[in-house]
């Protein structure tokens, strides 16, 4: 109803006031100003700010605006909310462990720094440069974060029913279970109960390079198929016939008693004679060494056996034969054939010299080398025809590391259900229908039984980065169970292990009951020589990258050879007289970086084309040796493409080389391979130095008014005092040292050192602080030229080529810390001076970068940073990763562009020392004083100390007659010293 | 009395010489010559004073050689109340002397340095010749081939004037200065 | 005023009156550029542009760019900074040295002389800045007290001594330089006419501090040229022994010569005549100056030249003995492997641009040619080049430990950055041909009388 209703506002408006109209019609009281305003011209004109004016308060308040919004980035750093109460921030905790990735073992200490594994160090055991740079591999960003399924992420909880269902559902059929060889007891265990559950699993173990030649042949001969120790300490002849056990043969435990066994001091020295086709490491390190073409070796083998039984035999052995003789039951005879009847013939040598029991123990054998070719063979065949329900792989890659790859991709078709536990979606899990990706290392629990008697522990040292689950916690839910943890503590102390102290120690033995061997019956059948003239070739592994597991480990990558210096790269190593005759060569381009010529390699029906050619002295004629580990293709962007694969040339032995069009780029460190006969490194022979233990260390004498002088004792300073307080120093002992390069990566890890990639070390701008010298030596010899009355033109020359049966000698490098440096001297603005413990100090925050100091460095061991090396995509490394950046040492800062870098005797580690020391009141004990490089050497070359302390072991090298200054007479002092290099020939 | 200053100008500096060794021997007093050149034996015949531009440079230097070895000692050579010195290159730093072979090149720079600048300021300060400065030359020819004389006289100018153009004074300009 | 030989032939051509000299001298400021100067400008102008972006670069990413390497860690960035160093030698010498042995050819040649020396100086001082790892902090390099308090130079480094040396040889020669310029600024203020070009009125009187040629004045002007000259002397003999220092003093075989101090300054001499005649060939056509940089003194520079360029060949042969009579292995290779070693091309053009080549001036014909010389003197600069480049990266690519041994190849950035400096030291040089008194006018005056071809013939009669 619609409302007349009224309400008026006084009673002005009841009676109708007119005033209430007028208010009405004009509701403000006076006009606002408007009209006057706007239009009245001059007042507008007379305002002094203009349109520009407007524009300049606007940007200038934009302006301010954008200031006031800018400031500085905020960096979160959270603290534990519960702190636990073993980490205290700045302080390393280190965890014994073990590191086993299914080729390389050791027992290791693992240092962490606020829970992050930083670096590894020795534990019970010695380790090679794989170990070392493993911790690296655990913060690859490459690894899988996920489970996989068809490639495609999904999560555990699918993948576990899925597979489960589809296990049971295996009926027709076989379960494999591919594996590396298995060391770990407890897994042994667990498999034993899977396949209890599924009652058809075979498991086949598989080593990446084969030794079924030597496990057979001991199969045959002693009753059980393992490979025995070999204790090198306690031989006197060392007989190799092409087995690298200085680097990558069976074991990389050799070279610690091998070294132990040639200590002139003790006057015992082992003799090392080396029979072999390609320069190994161990042919590098040899008394004596032959080169043969891998078909001789069977002969020679025989033969060798023919003349120890005092039949007629070749006479290229003669001496060997003698020394063996004159040495029974004190010698080792190793090949590295997988031919069964070889290795029966070097079990019978061995037996014959009476070696079993006192150098070899086949009662206390190695369970490091288990695969089994036959039956993967027959695993192989059974996929093909389709007699294999399932398939599940640990530890190994066979659609890289087979000979028979594709065979082996080809059968895998044939198999329903496809399980890779691989860290990687590499070649093989990327063909899986899932992967449940397993955990590194460093964070698994787990145990490992290398030998008889001998155990370990691997335990966690950092939660998982991924979701990722260990194999073993996989086989476990698998047979519907969990926790690997306790299933593991439970299997040792049933055992009547004392769990704490063996996961504090990190090893322990344990009694086992004897190995029940068979009576030995020799069964060797001798072998014809057979001529071939074909080209023949020899696999190796590198020591960098061994069978390629770790090929996505850019420390890896960027580690120099040791024989040939070349990094990022695998090649086909030749003899120079070879080349000539295929008309192939290595040049020098214009900046002195290597190039190399191409080739196709074919053998029967393989083929590798575009082959590079690295011509390395030692090579036997007409051979060639390829390495194995490279030409990945699903490794990560550090591996990928990186080199050939040469796997499948495995079992290959005479190619076809054709020469082809182009070149190859080299990344080579080392560019000039002879001394030109310069007295660099000081070598003598083993008789020679029981006469005169200071022979071959020749020292220059100066005439000064003390009459003459050895350089150390003449200066014209008055010298600062070194005497009190630290001195720190530094050994190298030449003849310890076989060059693994294992102390390059551990310096690496130490001190954050950058990788550079190989266009950079192409250029010579490699930025290891240390690396290892390897010369050789040249035909021409000053004294020869005297003879022969060459020019020094020709004989510098001739100098340059190094011999084709060249002698090596390696030599560590890093800052000798002189303590009459040329380079302290030359900087301006002294960012580089003298501690008062003999140290050669770096301020990298006052180097400016003039570079000075590396020109007059006489070493050439300085750095500079010639780019920004870390977060800079064109270097994209570990240093430009979140989680490559991971592993940094937090005690180390990462150097800024254009400064220079170099060894620091690890200095981070010198300061913890003192403080500790200053802490608990006690002297610093010799035994703690470390650098990476010393605490990481494996043969105990590199010894470092505080020479002021009168019991220390660096003293007593100090004065040793065979200590030596590298280039004396410069007389800069340094703090790094030598000891000559000592060979056990005639 | 009338003051009024001459402006004789000559073409050639040898007549300027002569015409100024008259006026000298005859006692009057010449208040400024303006060359565009240094004329060689004029500042003699004006009976002007010996400089001593290098006395001053000589003094400068010897503050640069103190300077630059002061500076060297304080920052180099270990004692008390010196700065940080350092182990460089294990050079004995525990005396001046025994590094001295090392400070020769900078303290010799130093004094260089302090010589030649100080002076050339020491210079230009006498002369009043600084940026911005205007010229005080009567005559801008005095810059290119004119020799110009100044004489300020009081009274009768005559005598002068007989003796200016005997000498060769190519024209006489006056300027009368009124009383003050 | 004293008398000179008539025999002597004269130092200023036409005959000139002191006007005709004025007038002469200033023609190039107050006339219009003539088409020579514009195109020899516009080259120079974008070779500079190109070495400022090469720098910028190089500032921007890092030394990498360049070609060096962990053991050649000095290539061109040090072989052009001594080149430069040593070109910027002649300057100071013909001003102060000539001055001290009254050498009156010395005064038609030493302003442009002393502004190439201190343009060469500038090309010179960029790069010890720019081959600096992090250059923004290159102020560390002086002895500047800062809040570490305790934070100074290394007083020991031949590089501080660098850094000493050449920021005063650089003051000082600019300050020789503006003491004589003043009076010749005072010459072309007082023709310039406050009315045409008030402009330039104005800068010329600003620069010419207000000169006016008092007597008090002359004489102190004369006693403070003599004590700059006096201190000037020493300074050129101690810069490039500085230089040769950084390389003298250190260890590596080929650089630890004590021949090197006098050695390096011969040769600064021998390049900075050399780039003198360049200089000035190429002037006195663009500028007209033919009046007064004469075929005579040419051939007094050419003299000179051929004395130095067979002393430095004397050094070339000692060195070798040197090496050779030393009996150290190092020292040997060192030297063997420069004349026969991967970089026997360097050596083979040093010795015959340096040492054989200007043997050619003992013919008269040649000595006393432009063209010839200006060839020859072309053939000193690269010669000169050379000596430095064999000296620094054939010394450092070959050391003690074979295992270090490497070479060195250029990069583009390295030869833009050269050629940006030869661009850079044109254009200011053209540049000032344009806007400076380019021959000491005032000093050429007093030398009129006694050397003036007009002169000279009256005396005959």
């Amino acid at each position: 109803m619609k409302t007349t209703k009224k309400y008026w506002k006084g009673l002005a408006q009841l009676n109708n006031d007119p005033i209430v109209e007028n208010l009405a019609q004009n509701e403000f009281v006076e006009q606002l100003p408007v009209d006057e305003f706007l239009g009245d011209q001059e007042n507008l004109s007379s305002t002094s700010s203009s349109r520009r004016d407007f524009l300049k308060f606007l940007g200038f308040s934009t302006a301010a605006a954008t200031l006031a919004a800018c400031e500085t980035p905020i960096v979160k750093s959270i603290p534990y909310l519960v702190k636990p109460d073993e980490i205290i921030p700045g302080v390393a905790n280190y965890y014994a462990s073990t590191i086993y990735d299914g080729r390389d073992y050791a027992s290791v200490l693992v240092k962490t720094r606020e829970g992050r594994p930083i670096k590894i160090e020795n534990n019970a055991t010695y380790s090679n440069s794989r170990v070392q740079a493993s911790v690296l591999s655990l913060y690859d960003s490459a690894r899988l974060k996920h489970p996989l399924k068809d490639s495609k992420e999904t999560n555990w909880r699918t993948v576990d029913l899925e597979i489960k269902e589809k296990l049971e559902a295996v009926n027709d059929g076989k379960i494999a279970l591919l594996t590396s060889t298995i060391i770990s007891p407890s897994t042994e265990n667990l498999i034993k109960d899977f396949s209890k559950k599924y009652n058809n699993v075979e498991h086949v173990m598989l080593d990446s390079t084969p030794y079924d030649g030597v496990l057979n042949a001991n199969m045959d001969s002693f009753g059980i198929r393992l490979a025995p120790t070999y204790s090198f300490d306690k031989a006197n002849v060392i007989v190799s016939f092409g087995a690298d056990f200085l680097a990558n043969w069976m074991e990389n435990e050799y070279a610690t008693d091998y070294v132990k066994g040639r200590n002139p001091k003790s006057g015992r020295m082992s003799k090392h004679y080396q029979i072999e086709t390609n320069l190994s490491l161990s042919g590098a390190n040899a008394d004596n060494r032959m080169q043969i073409k891998p078909s001789e070796q069977g002969f020679l083998i025989s033969s060798l056996y023919d003349g120890i039984q005092g039949k007629t035999f070749d006479k290229r052995l003669s001496s060997i034969v003698k020394v063996l003789q004159s040495n029974l039951s004190k010698s080792i005879v190793i090949s590295n054939s997988n031919d069964k009847n070889v290795q029966l013939i070097i079990n019978a040598i061995n037996q014959k010299l009476g070696n079993y029991n006192s150098t070899i123990s086949i009662n206390k054998p190695t369970n490091l080398k288990q695969g089994n070719a036959n039956k993967l063979d027959n695993l192989l065949s059974d996929m093909k025809a389709g007699n294999i329900g399932a398939i599940i792989t640990y530890n190994v890659n066979p659609s890289y590391s087979l000979a028979k790859a594709t065979e082996f991709n080809e059968a895998l078709k044939n198999v329903k259900l496809k399980i890779s536990t691989s860290l990687y979606n590499d070649e093989t899990a990327s063909l899986m229908d899932y992967v449940c990706p397993d955990h590194h290392n460093l964070e698994s629990w787990g145990d490992a039984n290398p030998k008889y008697g001998k155990y370990s522990l691997m335990q966690p040292t950092i939660s998982p980065l991924f979701n990722t689950r260990q194999f073993q916690e996989s086989l476990l839910v698998w047979t519907s169970r969990s926790d690997y943890f306790s299933y593991l503590k439970e299997f040792w102390i049933n055992k009547g292990v004392n769990w704490n102290k063996s996961l504090h120690d990190g090893f322990f033995d344990l009694k086992e009951n004897k190995l029940k061997l068979k009576r030995f019956v020799d069964q060797s059948q001798s072998i014809k020589s057979k001529k071939s003239n074909t080209i023949e070739l020899e696999i190796y592994e590198t020591i960098a990258l061994g069978d390629g597991c770790q090929s996505n480990n850019p420390w890896l990558q960027e580690l120099p050879d040791p024989i040939t210096r070349a990094c990022w790269d695998n090649y086909l190593t030749i003899s120079a007289t070879t080349a000539k005759e295929l008309g192939l060569s290595n040049w020098n381009v214009s900046n002195g970086a290597l190039n190399g010529s191409l080739v196709d390699i074919t053998a029967d029906n393989l083929v590798i084309r575009d082959v590079p050619v690295m011509i390395s002295p030692g090579q036997a004629l007409s051979t060639v040796g390829m390495a194995v580990g490279y030409g990945r293709t699903k490794a990560g962007k550090a591996g990928n493409n990186v080199g050939f694969n040469a796997f499948p040339f495995l079992n290959t032995k005479s190619v076809t080389i054709t020469k082809v069009e182009g070149k190859y780029e080299f990344a080579s460190i080392q560019l000039h391979h002879t001394m030109m006969g310069r007295d660099i490194v000081k070598e003598t022979t083993l008789a020679e130095y029981i006469k005169d233990p200071s022979s071959g260390n020749h020292r220059e004498t100066y005439a000064t008014y003390k009459g003459k002088l050895p350089s150390d004792q003449v200066s014209l300073y008055e010298e600062h005092d070194l005497e009190t307080g630290h001195f720190w120093n530094l050994s190298i002992d030449l003849s310890s040292c076989i060059g693994c390069g294992e102390c390059v990566i551990s310096c690496q890890a130490e001190n954050n050192v950058p990788v550079v990639g190989k266009e950079e070390v192409r250029k010579s701008r490699d930025m290891h602080w240390m690396r290892i010298d390897r010369y050789f030596s040249s035909d021409m010899t000053k004294e020869l030229s005297k003879k022969e009355k060459l020019s020094a033109i020709d004989m510098f020359s001739e100098m340059e080529d190094p011999s084709e049966k060249p002698e090596v000698v390696f030599q560590p490098v890093m800052c000798q810390h002189c303590n009459h440096a040329p380079c302290e001297t030359v900087c301006p603005v002294a960012a580089t001076t003298h501690s008062n413990e003999g140290l050669n100090q770096m301020t990298y925050n006052r180097c400016v970068g003039t570079r000075y100091c590396a020109n007059n460095c006489p070493y050439k061991v300085r750095r500079f940073n010639w780019f920004q090396y870390s977060d800079n995509d064109k270097f994209d490394f570990n240093m430009n990763d979140d989680y490559g950046k991971m592993v940094l040492n937090p005690d180390v800062v990462v150097r800024s562009r254009g400064v220079i870098e170099k060894c620091s005797m690890c200095i981070q580690k010198i300061q913890e020392l003192k403080l500790n020391a200053k802490k608990s009141g006690q002297p610093i004990k010799d035994a703690d004083a470390q650098t990476a490089c010393a605490s990481s050497c494996s043969t105990n070359a590199i010894v470092f100390g505080d020479s002021n302390n009168k019991d220390s072991e660096v003293w007593r090298l100090r004065n040793d007659e065979r200590a030596y200054d590298l280039l004396d007479h410069l007389n800069v002092k340094p703090s790094v010293f030598y000891q000559t290099k000592i060979r056990n020939k005639a | 009395m009338s003051k009024k200053t001459l402006y004789a100008i000559f073409d050639d500096e040898e007549v300027l010489l002569e015409s100024v060794k008259e006026l000298r021997s005859q006692d009057f007093e010449i208040t400024e010559v303006y060359s565009p050149f240094p004329i060689h034996g004029l500042d003699h015949a004006l009976g002007l004073k010996e400089t001593r531009m290098a006395i001053t440079a000589f003094i400068y230097g010897c503050i640069g050689l103190t300077f630059g070895g002061l500076l060297i000692y304080y920052t180099m050579i270990s004692g008390i109340g010196k700065s940080w010195p350092m182990n460089i290159g294990g050079k004995p730093n525990f005396y001046f002397y025994q590094n001295i072979p090392s400070f020769v090149p900078i303290m010799f720079e130093c004094t260089v340095l302090f010589a030649a600048h100080l002076m050339s300021i020491t210079y230009l300060f006498r002369n009043k010749l600084y940026p911005g400065a205007t010229t005080k030359s009567p005559d801008p020819r005095t810059t290119d081939d004119k020799f110009l004389m100044e004489i300020k006289v009081e009274g009768s100018d005559f005598e002068i004037k007989k003796i200016l153009t005997s000498t060769g004074a190519s024209e006489i300009n006056e300027k009368n200065i009124d009383h003050e | 005023m004293h008398k000179e030989s008539e025999i002597r032939d004269p130092l200023i051509l036409g005959n000139k009156t002191y006007h005709d000299i004025t007038r002469d001298i200033a023609r190039p400021v107050e006339g219009k550029a003539n088409k020579y100067w514009w195109i020899l400008f516009g080259l120079s102008a974008m070779l500079f542009l190109w070495g400022v972006a090469c720098i910028a670069y190089t500032i921007g990413t890092g030394i990498g760019v360049w070609g060096s390497n962990k053991t050649v860690n000095w290539a061109w960035d040090i072989t052009n900074f001594v080149w430069w160093i040593g070109i910027g030698h002649a300057g100071t010498l013909i001003s102060a040295v000539l001055l001290l042995f009254r050498q009156k050819w010395r005064m038609g040649i030493n302003r442009s002389a002393e502004a190439m020396t201190i343009f060469a100086v500038v090309q010179a001082a960029l790069f010890p800045l720019i081959h600096m790892g992090r250059p923004w902090l290159a102020y560390w390099v002086f002895p500047i007290p800062n809040q570490y308090g305790s934070l100074w130079v290394n007083f020991n480094s031949p590089l501080l001594w660098d850094v000493f040396a050449i920021s005063t040889y650089f003051s000082v020669s600019v300050v020789f330089w503006y003491i004589g310029l003043i009076p010749d600024f005072a010459m072309i203020r007082d023709r310039m006419s406050s009315t045409i070009s008030p402009m330039k009125k104005r800068l010329y009187t600003i620069l010419s501090f207000g000169w006016s040629g008092r007597a008090k004045h002359w004489q102190r002007f004369e006693e403070v040229s003599l004590v700059l000259a006096g201190l000037a002397t020493p300074l050129v003999f101690s810069v490039h022994s500085i230089v040769s220092m950084d390389f003298a003093t250190s260890v590596i075989p080929g650089w630890h010569t004590t021949i090197f101090p006098p050695y390096f300054v011969l040769g600064a001499l021998f390049s900075g005549f050399a780039m003198v005649e360049t200089l000035l060939i190429i002037m006195r056509k663009v500028v007209n100056m033919e009046a007064y940089i004469t075929i005579k003194h040419i051939e007094y520079m050419n003299v000179i030249i051929l004395f130095t360029g067979s002393l430095v060949g004397t050094a070339y042969i000692t060195e070798l003995f040197m090496a050779w009579y030393s009996g150290v292995e190092f020292e040997q290779y060192a030297f063997l492997n420069r004349a026969t070693g991967p970089y026997w091309w360097a050596y083979l053009s040093m010795m015959s641009c340096n040492v054989m080549i200007p043997q050619l001036y003992w013919i008269r014909k040649i000595r006393t040619s432009f063209i010839a010389t200006f060839i020859l003197s072309i053939f000193v600069n690269i010669g000169m080049w050379f000596e430095r480049f064999v000296i620094i990266v054939t010394s450092l690519h070959r050391d003690f430990l074979p295992s270090a041994w490497t070479m060195f190849s250029p990069t583009f950035v390295d030869a833009g950055i050269f050629l940006g400096t030869i661009g850079f030291f044109f254009t200011l040089f053209l540049l000032y041909s344009r806007t400076f008194p380019v021959v000491a006018q005032a000093e050429l005056k007093t030398i009129l009388k006694s050397s003036g071809s007009e002169f000279k013939t009256r005396s005959h009669e």
